[in-house]
């Protein structure tokens, strides 16, 4: 039989393979990257994409709901205070109503109150970093005025009825905001400003129309409901943020784990790898030293 | 009746014959490395006897040549394997460079983030961040950032491919002037084997026009045809002639559409050369099928994102109050005129970060409905019924994939070429111990016929002499 006699020359191409071999494998240890080129593992260059995207939305989303959080506990806090304004403002009133009180007394608790729709007004107009947050989406002016030209005075709302929502990433919305015109004027006898205005305008002149003094009063004490109410909607958006932003972390934490387990080189099956491609790579050349050191040809036999 | 005289005669022409087994044998040893060179065997020949008064004597022996090991249809096998290794291997080489502008992205956080799947993440995923404060310039001027991000590597992909394919046509017309120069050698080695030896194998220019053959084959698909008086036509795989026996037909190239076609005689050949193997077939693959595909992906994603966000942001209303008109669009992209071409063409126009319109149409500047909007085409199927990411994920995965198979083809072809060849090689490549063996065995048949030939010279002697001692010895 014969044999093809430059087979040496295809146990160095072999050799040749072997240290390819080695050199993937160490760059794979080097760099703890298994997947280094698409062709290694197409679906999961694949499947790494759509984690990346996914880890990378909760990532974001972690980051704006710790905005949004404070600007939400600010209109929180804000309605706090507007409702143990309307408390006292309501309080003051009704001892007014009780019929014992002198005119100048009765003159007094108008002032008073009239100082809480101030309080209010400012309250309603509160900024977070430049934006007023009860203006709806009409930001940059401050959405209440009061104007007391009348009698009563007439509070105006120059905002809208745009409310914000910040996606979360499973597609549930949560809203941002309450626009103004819902807290402090809603229609009927919800408005907070109106009920204020008349209280304002009942005690101004230091007599008292008892039936409509009570009857503002009860409106006010309605209005105030309706703004216990409305922050309760704030409070929801803050529990909902905080738990869909904590869920966001988990789900973050988990898809790293499985982002990590694709794209993470097996060291232990790596090395084992490695040290096999070195004991060929060795076993290779010691058979090519072997080959060339003795004359393989039987010219070296012949005598001259 | 044979005589001394005979014996003399036939002893001589022995030695002769032995000489020139010799130098057949020593030209072995001298061509052991040469390329394309096949092992000779000494032809032997026993001279015709002859018939003396009824009996018949030998005559010796005659030494006619030395006769190539070759076997034609195994070097055409190698050559046509060689044909399919070459071309997926040019190919693989090409897609090579082309995933390797897509390495995929390791890191976890948006920090180490660096390939377009994470470009069209950060990018949408800064519209939701715009929502939680739709009026903030920081968070505007990161939706500006990331879009240029976006925009820039998309567009550094598609350059990069671009300039892959101009490079590659620069190889493939290459290729034509070598296969042109191969052609010619061929049909000049057809006509002097025609003429010197048209009944036989022609010994060392059979070993040219073999190995002009096997180089042919690393470049072009072809099919050869044995003609009469052992000459030979060449056609491509699918049946144009480049040789016909002594002469050739020129590979001539001209630009067609911006890329380098392939004519023969006035025919566009370029389709069937593409499928037809060889180096050539793989360039042209890689240049007219994998870049196109790969330049038509990308062109689909910028598109389709450059299109539709433009859109959105032109149906909302920026932070100045202002909304998008016919005449003056809130554009943030390059409006892309046609598909083809988007990605490279991929660019931020806008420069205010003022302009992205994140409140709804006709809202105050503090709604923030359009950022929700442009956030959610992120989950959309705006290009080609499916979401940006999962298109880019699909893609990456379909180049892979393709990368991966060529691989296997390639792999699979070399391993049969080495078969191919290490068979090949046993038959025709020099064995340096066969040599040895053959030289010692002439070397022995040298010597036994110079033997006979001082024996005779002494039964001569005798024979004159006549059994006495004298003079002659």
């Amino acid at each position: 039989m014969r044999v093809d006699p430059s087979y040496v020359t295809n146990l160095v191409s072999s050799l040749d393979q072997a240290q390819v071999n080695e050199q993937q494998l160490s760059s794979e240890l080097s760099s703890g990257v298994s997947i280094s080129s698409l062709s290694q593992n197409p679906v999961g260059s694949g499947e790494n994409v759509l984690l990346l995207n996914q880890i990378q939305q909760d990532d974001s989303f972690t980051q704006s709901s710790n905005l949004v959080t404070g600007q939400l506990q600010v209109a929180d806090s804000a309605l706090g205070s507007v409702a143990s304004e309307l408390t006292q403002a309501i309080s003051l009133a009704t001892s007014a109503n009780n019929g014992t009180m002198n005119s100048s007394d009765v003159k007094s608790i108008g002032n008073q109150i009239s100082g809480i729709l101030d309080e209010v007004e400012t309250l309603a107009n509160t900024s977070y970093q430049g934006q007023y947050i009860f203006a709806g989406g009409q930001t940059t002016t401050a959405p209440f005025s009061t104007s007391t030209a009348t009698s009563p005075g007439v509070t105006s709302y120059s905002g809208d009825e745009g409310v914000n929502y910040l996606e979360i990433p499973n597609g549930q919305k949560i809203q941002l905001n309450v626009p103004g015109s819902q807290i402090f004027l809603a229609s009927g006898s919800n408005s907070v400003f109106g009920a204020l205005n008349s209280l304002v305008a009942d005690y101004a002149n230091g007599t008292v129309d008892t039936a409509q003094a009570v009857s503002d009063t009860e409106a006010l004490n309605t209005a105030l409901n309706n703004v216990s109410q409305q922050r309760v909607t704030l409070d929801n958006s803050i529990t909902g943020l905080s738990s869909a932003s904590s869920a966001a972390t988990n789900v973050q934490t988990q898809l790293t784990t499985a982002q990590t387990d694709l794209m993470q080189a097996d060291i232990p099956t790596v090395s084992t790898q490695l040290s096999l491609a070195e004991t060929q790579q060795t076993a290779l050349e010691d058979v090519i030293a072997q080959l060339d050191s003795s004359s393989n040809s039987l010219f070296s036999k012949i005598q001259a | 009746m044979g005589t001394i005289n005979s014996a003399y005669a036939l002893i001589s022409g022995a030695l002769n014959a032995d000489q020139e087994a010799l130098s057949v044998v020593a030209n072995n040893v001298a061509n052991a490395n040469t390329p394309g060179y096949t092992e000779e065997t000494p032809d032997w020949q026993e001279n015709q006897a002859i018939t003396v008064g009824g009996v018949s004597i030998g005559d010796g022996v005659s030494e006619t040549g030395a006769t190539s090991q070759r076997d034609l249809v195994l070097e055409q096998r190698l050559n046509q394997q060689q044909q399919l290794a070459s071309a997926s291997g040019t190919r693989l080489t090409a897609l090579n460079d082309m995933q390797a502008l897509f390495t995929p992205d390791s890191g976890s956080s948006s920090a180490t983030a660096g390939d377009i799947g994470s470009d069209i993440t950060n990018f949408f995923d800064s519209f939701s961040s715009l929502e939680s404060d739709p009026t903030d310039n920081a968070l505007r001027q990161s939706v500006l950032s990331s879009a240029s991000t976006l925009a820039g590597d998309i567009s550094g992909a598609a350059a990069s491919l671009n300039s892959q394919s101009t490079a590659l046509n620069q190889e493939a017309s290459g290729v034509a002037s070598q296969v042109n120069s191969l052609t010619g050698a061929i049909a000049q080695l057809n006509q002097q084997i025609q003429s010197t030896s048209p009944d036989a194998d022609a010994g060392t220019l059979e070993d040219q026009r073999q190995q002009d053959l096997s180089q042919l084959s690393q470049l072009v698909g072809i099919n050869q045809v044995t003609t009469e008086n052992n000459g030979l036509s060449i056609t491509t795989t699918s049946g144009q002639l480049l040789v016909s026996e002594g002469s050739n037909y020129q590979l001539t190239t001209g630009t067609v559409n911006g890329v380098t076609d392939f004519f023969l005689g006035g025919t566009d050949i370029t389709s069937d050369l593409r499928t037809g193997g060889g180096e050539l077939g793989g360039y042209l693959t890689a240049r007219d099928q994998d870049i196109p595909d790969a330049l038509s992906s990308l062109d689909q994603l910028a598109d389709s994102i450059s299109t539709e966000v433009n859109a959105q942001n032109n149906s909302g209303t920026d932070l100045d109050g202002v909304s998008g008109t016919a005449a003056n669009p809130l554009y943030i992209f390059n409006q892309p005129g046609a598909v083809a071409g988007s990605a490279a063409g991929m660019k931020v126009a806008m420069t205010d970060p003022n302009q992205i319109a994140a409140a709804g149409a006709g809202d105050g500047t503090g709604d923030n409905s359009n950022a929700v909007s442009m956030a959610s085409l992120a989950k959309q199927p705006i290009v080609n019924g499916q979401t940006p990411i999962n298109q880019y994920s699909s893609f990456v995965s379909t180049l892979g994939s393709t990368v991966l198979q060529v691989q296997t083809e390639n792999t699979a072809q070399n391993a049969s070429v080495t078969q191919l060849q290490t068979q090949n090689n046993a038959l025709s490549s020099v064995n340096l111990n066969d040599e040895a063996a053959a030289m010692s065995t002439m070397e022995s048949s040298y010597q036994a016929a110079s033997q006979v030939f001082t024996m005779l010279n002494t039964i001569m002697a005798s024979a004159l002499n006549l059994g006495e001692q004298a003079t002659v010895s």
